[in-house]
């Protein structure tokens, strides 16, 4: 076929509809993402309820709409905006085109009859017409802007009609295939407009070509892929997190490891030109001067002075000396600095979570808990090793030594709020240290803390009494929201702290379960609760609090089961009047069990990353049984037979080793089975649930 | 004969020298900058200050206006290479314990590609420096290749013990001040309460003290 075949579509009838779906394909689903309900923890999560406003609160305020408005996608909003005007700029094209295309010569129309009309009916109709616009008997009407020569025009129309009507292979025409002329060609269009192809346009077309696939293709291909290689996994810079790995020290400390955060790449970007210098030395002065609390200002230890003292200036020192002015609460009197200070906090938590990734690759417990520390002191800015009193309202360095008195340890949130009202009222109140009124705010957020209380961490099997070696393990960790300070705490019920397995036929809950363990336990019910935001107001961004987790062993000093993430829970924490339920919360990680048996005696680590001192260290002891004890036992059950060349039978042979034994105990896995809906099964599968429940 | 159009073929011909030419700069100006790159990485550890120490012991340069170098005693030359090789000791650590990390953080993403690759870079280098220190101390005493990094391990390891104690010692004036002051504290407070009081409250006051005692046996039997 040539060229010519193809017609063009020459009134641009076609050509925006084919714009208009392309821009479409493209804006509808950018249109959902704009519009779907933003997953920022920050629009969704309760707040803890306080009118405590920090120093430079206003400073604080500015940034956090500043970080709010860079999250507001811009661009896309730009993109969906543009898209839609295209859209109904195609559209309008559409409905102005379609009026301009010549319609078919259709006699009928300008007889006014209906197709279907006979050939007497047309007779008779014309006869009334040309009765009425002869041109001998029509008068124009000035009114209705008729001249003369419309009116004789008109009646040319008429006649034409009349006449193709009255001839029969006309009429036969229309009525078969709708076309005077008989019947009509196929002819295939191309959606595209005639300039396109015409003489002389054709580089141009080229160009254009050129230009989308050998520029701005590469270049968005390009962009995305270096896009990719410029961040790492946990969204810093990947040289950031290069330096990172290079600082990373088995004996790093909490300090040290503010020192290795000023590495971060990000700082230099936020510090650039004259602002890596300006105001070092007063800044220094400022966190080097004699502290109330500690022996400096900003909480440095003599060795993170010297690795301050020994950094050539420059960004990374300005940094470094603004982190500490941040954990130190330093007040720097230069609304440049302070801002500055207020900038790199958010900025040294994110370069953290890059710091905890590298600290859990190489698997040294002592830096993982010093960086958890790090990110929980940066949130609530408080030097290392301060006193957790620091985290309430009003309470300044100073107060809350005068509280702990001369003591070496430092007395917990918890602990402060446990001591008799009276008593901490005397120690907290008075000349220097709160006032009355900030006495009560910081009493009511205290109170309003999520603290969380493990009550029994166990381990089990799922549907199994013992755990065999290389079993999928469950760490059960069953623990209840206490905010420090709370009065008439409930007694725990001890069915709560069972953890029952779902019913065998609620396959459901097992699949559900099943994500659960892969995706690091998100709650799959139906109702998720967010704790509230954290308590955080020296920090400028809104941070939803997670707990972590994790095993370590005590003996090597190295991290067992890396750690679970926990950041919403099945139950309420607050009812609706903001009082604490203390519903009994379930924590669950799986992993694989050593595949020897014996007892294994772990440390349990359960860390709150908001809150400084929260945090729970306890042991916990995995018995491992043989694997032949938990064949035994169950082939003692006559609970149910399954056929040797049944699933069932075909799994308990692979578990034991050894050809299946003639009485086994049904196994929940196949609970998928198509026998498992006879009522005998589901009494069967209800027992061994009971047995199974005692660890 | 065949009426070849070469004007016409010119152009295809064009075209093809353009894409393979454009292919070709690019793929080689992408090599150099790789290189280039690679080349100007930092490298992983700081310069070899006791490699540097032993080499300029063994090449000493004679002083101006003499003929022969100073001799250096060969214990002095003994006594640089053991420090070089505890220092060899101190990066093959490193090295070690950071491959299992890097790997794995690599594979992740969470850290860069040319990380892995200063490290593999490290990692022959040290390779290369463990054979040239053997086959320096061969030549110094014979057989002394084969047993210099035990040697080299062992004073690694008992300076990092005692690094270890003088940090736990460091910290013994300042707890024992602490300790006094606290002392004083609790003495003073005890004897104010002795005689502070008046005839009626004896008995609240006894037992106070009685308390107080006690608190301070029970820091001391902690401590």
């Amino acid at each position: 076929m040539s060229g010519t075949d193809y017609s063009y579509d020459e009134q641009g009838q076609f050509f925006p509809i084919f714009i208009a779906t392309i821009v479409g394909i493209v804006t509808i689903p950018l249109t959902y993402t704009v519009l779907k309900p933003s997953s920022d923890p920050g629009a969704t999560a309760p707040r803890i309820k306080t009118d405590y406003r920090p120093e430079h609160a206003d400073l604080i305020d500015i940034q956090r709409k500043a970080q709010k408005k860079k999250e507001r996608k811009l661009k896309r909003i730009i993109t969906v905006v543009a898209g839609w005007a295209t859209m109904a700029f195609m559209a309008y094209l559409i409905y102005v085109t379609a009026r301009t295309i010549p319609k078919i010569w259709n006699p009928y129309d300008i007889l006014g009859l209906s197709d279907s009309a006979s050939e007497r009916e047309i007779k008779s109709h014309y006869k009334q017409l040309s009765k009425k616009y002869h041109p001998d008997k029509a008068r124009p009407d000035p009114a209705k802007n008729e001249t003369l020569e419309s009116i004789n025009d008109y009646y040319v129309e008429l006649v034409k009609a009349y006449k193709a009507l009255t001839d029969e292979e006309i009429r036969n025409n229309f009525i078969q295939f709708g076309h005077p002329d008989g019947k009509q060609s196929f002819s295939i269009g191309i959606a595209l407009p005639k300039f396109i192809v015409t003489d002389g346009n054709g580089k141009y077309v080229i160009l254009v070509y050129a230009a989308l696939l050998g520029v701005l293709l590469p270049y968005l291909v390009g962009s995305w892929w270096y896009g990719t290689q410029r961040m790492s996994k946990e969204k810093v810079l990947i040289e950031s997190a290069n330096n990172l790995f290079r600082e990373y020290d088995e004996g790093l400390e909490e300090g040290g490891i503010v020192s290795a955060l000023s590495t971060g790449l990000e700082f230099q970007n936020a510090l650039k030109g004259d602002k890596a210098e300006s105001g070092l030395g007063k800044l220094e002065s400022r966190i080097l001067a004699e502290g109330t609390a500690t022996p400096l200002a900003g909480g440095l230890s003599t060795k993170d002075r010297t690795v301050l003292e020994d950094l050539d200036g420059g960004a990374r020192r300005k940094a470094l000396a603004l982190l500490w002015a941040h954990l130190g609460r330093v007040e720097l009197d230069d609304p440049a600095l302070n801002q500055a200070k207020i900038e790199v906090a958010p900025i040294a938590h994110a370069l953290n979570t890059s710091f905890t990734a590298i600290a859990l690759a190489f698997g040294t417990t002592a830096p993982i808990l010093a960086s958890y520390l790090t990110g929980q002191n940066l949130l609530q800015a408080m030097p290392p090793k301060a006193s957790p009193l620091l985290q309430l309202p009003s309470i300044t360095p100073a107060i809350a030594k005068a509280i702990e008195g001369d003591s070496r340890t430092h007395l917990s949130l918890q602990d402060y709020m446990a001591l008799p009202e009276a008593h901490r009222k005397k120690l907290s109140v008075g000349k220097g240290l709160l006032t009355e009124a900030q006495y009560k705010t910081a009493m009511s957020v205290a109170k309003q803390l999520p603290r969380l209380q493990v009550e029994k961490p166990f381990f089990k099997v799922t549907g199994e009494k013992y755990i065999i070696p290389s079993s999928l393990v469950s760490l059960v960790v069953k623990g209840r929201f206490i905010p420090p300070g709370s009065q008439d705490i409930p007694e725990v019920n001890e069915l709560d702290l069972e953890d029952i397995d779902p019913d065998e036929d609620d396959l459901d809950a097992i699949l559900g379960r099943k994500k659960k363990g892969i995706k690091g336990a998100k709650s799959e019910e139906e109702k998720i609760v967010q704790p509230p935001l954290a308590f955080a107001p020296y920090f400028a961004r809104d941070y939803s609090p997670r707990w972590h987790v994790f095993l370590t062993d005590s003996k090597q000093g190295k991290i067992a089961v890396p750690p679970f993430t926990f950041t919403t829970f099945d139950k309420p924490i607050y009812d609706e009047s903001g009082k604490p339920t203390f519903n009994m919360q379930t924590l669950k990680a799986q992993f694989q069990a050593p595949p020897q048996a014996g007892h294994y005696t772990f440390v349990m680590h359960l860390i709150c990353d908001s809150y400084v001192g929260f945090d729970t260290k306890m042991e916990v002891t995995l018995v491992v049984d043989e694997a032949s004890k938990g064949a035994d036992i169950e082939a003692d059950d006559d609970i149910s037979e399954p056929d040797e060349d049944s699933l069932a039978g075909q799994m308990q042979a692979m578990k034991s080793g050894a050809p299946a034994p003639p009485k086994k105990k049904k196994k929940p896995e196949s609970s998928d089975d198509e026998e498992s809906n006879t009522e005998e099964e589901v009494d069967d599968t209800s027992d061994t649930d009971t047995d199974t429940d005692e660890e | 004969m065949f009426g070849v159009d070469w004007w016409g073929l010119a152009l295809p011909f064009a075209y093809i020298a353009v894409l393979l030419g454009s292919l070709v700069t690019f793929s080689s100006m992408s090599r150099k900058r790789r290189a280039a790159k690679s080349a100007n990485l930092a490298p992983w550890f700081p310069p070899h200050m006791q490699r540097n120490i032993y080499l300029s012991l063994l090449h000493l340069e004679p002083e101006q206006g003499k003929e022969k170098s100073p001799a250096v005693p060969e214990s002095i030359i003994r006594a640089a290479l053991l420090r070089r090789a505890v220092e060899d000791i101190h990066r093959i650590i490193q090295i070690r314990s950071a491959k299992q990390a890097c790997s794995t953080l690599l594979q992740r993403g969470s850290v860069g590609d040319d990380l892995w690759q200063r490290f593999e870079r490290a990692e022959k280098e040290m390779e290369d420096e463990l054979r040239d220190v053997v086959t320096e101390a061969n030549a110094l005493t014979p057989n002394w290749g084969q047993t210099i990094f035990q040697s080299a391990n062992e004073i690694a390891a008992g300076t990092l013990l005692r690094k270890k104690l003088e940090d736990i010692q460091s910290q013994a004036p300042a707890e024992k001040e602490w300790w006094e002051r606290r002392r004083a504290s609790i003495q003073s407070e005890f004897m104010k309460e002795l005689e502070a009081p008046g005839g009626s409250d004896d008995d609240a006051v006894l037992v106070n003290g009685a308390n107080n005692t006690g608190s301070i046996k029970k820091k001391k039997g902690k401590k």
